[in-house]
């Protein structure tokens, strides 16, 4: 579905990115994780094209992200994602949130698009609030219909870049629930968290970048039981005696 | 399509020069009184004596709702008279360069006051206590702690203001007084090459103007490596 | 000093027996004003949006333009952008077109140079706070709008212009207001608005006070108004729940 072949990216003498390998199948759930400014959003924002990269090569499926020729906005329609801040649009109403991409960029009639948008609220428990605006929901709820608007365009697969760090503690497990179902049901997902309990829960495999290079790429119980490097394991035993 | 001819602008140089002359004359004057008269009516608008607070804000709110041409006008049209009856002046004695430096420097002021306020009011309202605590006066502590900060912050502003009100003095036009622009008109309608001397004009203005808003963008991002 | 106030002076008809009095004159003063700043105002939110706009998009060549626009159109001060405008412009023409503008009626090329002038001098201005106003938002809103899809034009149309508009509300109020105070520098150019007919109430009536205080009252109360109007527009547009930038 996504996979990654020598990826790099620079500022100037920078380097953000250094030859990162990945694949992730259909149906996988990957759980990226690393110390802050390792790289790790800059790579997940690589696949679906908001950051440009130099070298390397992204397939998305079948198709090349980095080449010049291919349609962006048509690729990024196909692949949800949800941000850190949930970036809702604050002038429309929820529901106008889910619907405007579906009808201005699907061309699905405004009628279905506002339909399956209840849909989805019901189904991140929000439907009440289809009416109001973001700003008067509290951040886990607006997540959860960042999710949903995400979800709305019927996404072949999901990116989330850092979904719960700018929650309140009391707001994380509501969006982490919703993010559980999406796995359970079989959802290709490329996930950037430091939500360990939720990888351990969920994930098929964990990548650890460190200094913009894919430094451990194993499957969950390889990771947890005995990461082989020494910089996985001391950002493990800080992130457990959080 | 117009047939251009420069040739009369070198001899009007020296002509051109003294309207320069007048032009910075009136800006320099404007900016110093209304910056001085700005930060006086900016301290009565945020005293706690209500009349010298309100007087302020009908000041600013006043000057700043009427076109600068307006104010121009009453200055060269009204007050010399006014001025000639009260004080027994001779009649027609030439105030105009007088009346334009007045009357730019009082609505300059309505402006300088409200970048002024803000800038005091930028200030962290821990230093006057601060500076209270150390036994200051309230005076003491503006003019030492305060104001010296405030300013600090406000120079860009202030010069950008500055720049508006260099090519406002263009509008002294409206009393014929001979500044860069009115010498250049004069020039222009009198060897009938006002189009020559207008475009010569707005090049002088634009560059000065254009190198005077980089020197203030240059300084603002030094303040702000800082 | 003896002077005769005589407010009485603006209901006597005209010393040019042309059926009016001296109020009509301001009153048709306030009219040019009014259309005057109105039209300009239009053209400058339009342009002004569209420079503004091309100042943010990640193409050199085009943000240069916008930027040059910009400096050329703050940099020079408005009495010679006018003078411009209606002295030099119509030389530059071709030869048709500049003596055909030079034959229609003085007073439409008095408001074609005027408008024309303070459109583009206030599109300048109103180009910069869409640009200021585009930059305020958070920077995430832009690629949200990208990863549902949209192109980039929709994600300027659907997501960023909207907020970034209700953004510079405020200050797009204090360029309305400048456009009308503004407009007085066209008496210059003889086009009979507010200030000019004040100009011409004082040789006129004889009665300098009473004219000037009119004409004055007459733009505090054109600011009042449209400070209202604007404050109108700002609570019409506010985002429920919304609390400011980054």
């Amino acid at each position: 579905m996504i996979s990654m072949n020598k990826v790099s990216k620079h500022y100037g003498s920078f380097q953000v990115l250094a030859d990162c390998t990945t694949q992730v199948q259909k149906g996988e759930v990957i759980v990226v994780c690393g110390p802050s400014g390792s790289g790790k959003s800059t790579l997940i924002k690589c696949v679906n094209g908001l950051e440009p990269f130099q070298s390397g090569e992204i397939i998305v499926n079948g198709v090349s992200v980095g080449d010049p020729k291919t349609n962006l906005s048509k690729l990024r329609s196909t692949v949800g994602m949800v941000f850190q801040n949930f970036e809702l649009f604050p002038h429309m109403r929820i529901i106008d949130n889910l619907a405007i991409a579906q009808v201005k960029v699907l061309g699905r009639n405004p009628e279905q698009a506002r339909e399956k948008g209840f849909k989805l609220l019901d189904r991140v428990g929000l439907r009440v609030q289809a009416e109001k605006y973001p700003g008067q929901l509290s951040g886990g709820q607006q997540q959860r219909v960042a999710i949903a608007r995400a979800l709305s365009m019927d996404p072949i697969c999901m990116l989330f870049d850092e979904p719960t760090s700018a929650l309140d503690p009391e707001m994380i497990n509501e969006v982490l629930d919703v993010m559980t179902e999406l796995a359970q049901e079989g959802m290709t997902m490329m996930c950037v968290t430091h939500e360990m309990g939720f990888a351990r829960r969920v994930a098929h495999r964990v990548i650890f970048m460190d200094q913009g290079r894919i430094v451990e790429d194993d499957s969950k119980e390889a990771f947890f039981g005995n990461p082989r490097s020494e910089r996985a394991q001391q950002f493990l035993a800080k992130i457990l005696h959080h | 399509m117009h047939e251009f001819d420069w040739s009369s602008i070198p001899n009007a140089l020296p002509f051109l020069w003294d309207g320069m002359l007048i032009s910075l004359e009136i800006t320099l004057s404007a900016v110093v009184f209304g910056i001085v008269w700005g930060t006086l009516l900016a301290l009565m608008r945020l005293s706690s004596i209500t009349p010298l607070s309100w007087f302020a804000a009908g000041y600013v709110n006043l000057f700043r709702a009427v076109p600068l041409v307006m104010v121009l006008l009453w200055f060269f049209l009204i007050v010399p008279h006014l001025l000639e009856s009260l004080f027994g002046l001779p009649r027609g004695t030439d105030m105009r360069l007088t009346s334009a430096i007045a009357g730019f420097a009082l609505f300059e002021a309505a402006y300088y006051s409200e970048i002024i306020r803000a800038g005091i009011q930028s200030v962290p309202k821990g230093q006057m206590a601060a500076a209270s605590a150390l036994g200051m006066t309230y005076g003491q502590a503006m003019r030492l702690v305060v104001l010296p900060q405030a300013f600090r912050n406000m120079v860009p502003l202030l010069l950008t203001q500055g720049i508006i009100l260099f090519q406002d003095t263009s509008l002294v036009y409206v009393s014929a007084l001979a500044d860069f622009f009115g010498a250049a008109y004069k020039v222009g309608d009198r060897d009938g090459r006002l189009v020559e001397l207008l475009l010569f004009a707005g090049a002088v203005y634009f560059v000065l103007c254009f190198a005077a808003s980089r020197v203030v963008r240059h300084y603002q991002n030094k303040m702000k490596t800082a | 000093m003896a002077y005769n106030w005589n407010w009485g002076v603006f209901l006597q008809p005209t010393a040019t027996g042309d059926d009016s009095t001296y109020l009509d004159w301001m009153f048709h003063g306030l009219q040019m004003t009014i259309g005057l700043s109105l039209s300009a105002w239009l053209i400058a939110l339009l342009l002004g949006a569209v420079v503004g706009v091309l100042r943010t998009v990640p193409n050199r060549w085009l943000s240069g333009v916008a930027t040059a626009y910009v400096e050329f159109f703050r940099n020079i001060p408005l009495l010679v952008q006018l003078f411009l405008w209606y002295f030099v412009m119509p030389e530059l023409l071709p030869e048709n077109l500049g003596n055909a503008f030079k034959q229609t009626n003085p007073i439409v090329q008095q408001f074609l140079s005027s408008m024309i002038c303070l459109a583009l001098f206030t599109s300048a201005r109103v180009a910069e706070q869409v640009r200021s106003g585009i930059n305020s938002l958070p920077p995430g809103q832009k690629n949200a709008g990208l990863a549902l899809g949209f192109t980039l034009s929709q994600t300027y149309r659907h997501v960023m212009l909207p907020m970034a508009v209700r953004l510079i509300v405020p200050p797009l109020t204090s360029e309305f207001l400048n456009i009308f105070k503004n407009s007085a520098v066209c008496s210059t150019i003889g086009l009979l608005e507010l200030a000019a007919q004040g100009r011409q109430l004082v040789d006129y009536t004889a009665q300098p006070y009473e004219s000037f205080i009119a004409v004055t009252v007459a733009y505090l109360l054109l600011n009042v108004v449209v400070m209202s109007g604007m404050r109108w527009v700002e609570a019409h547009v506010r985002v429920p729940g919304y609390i400011g930038g980054k």
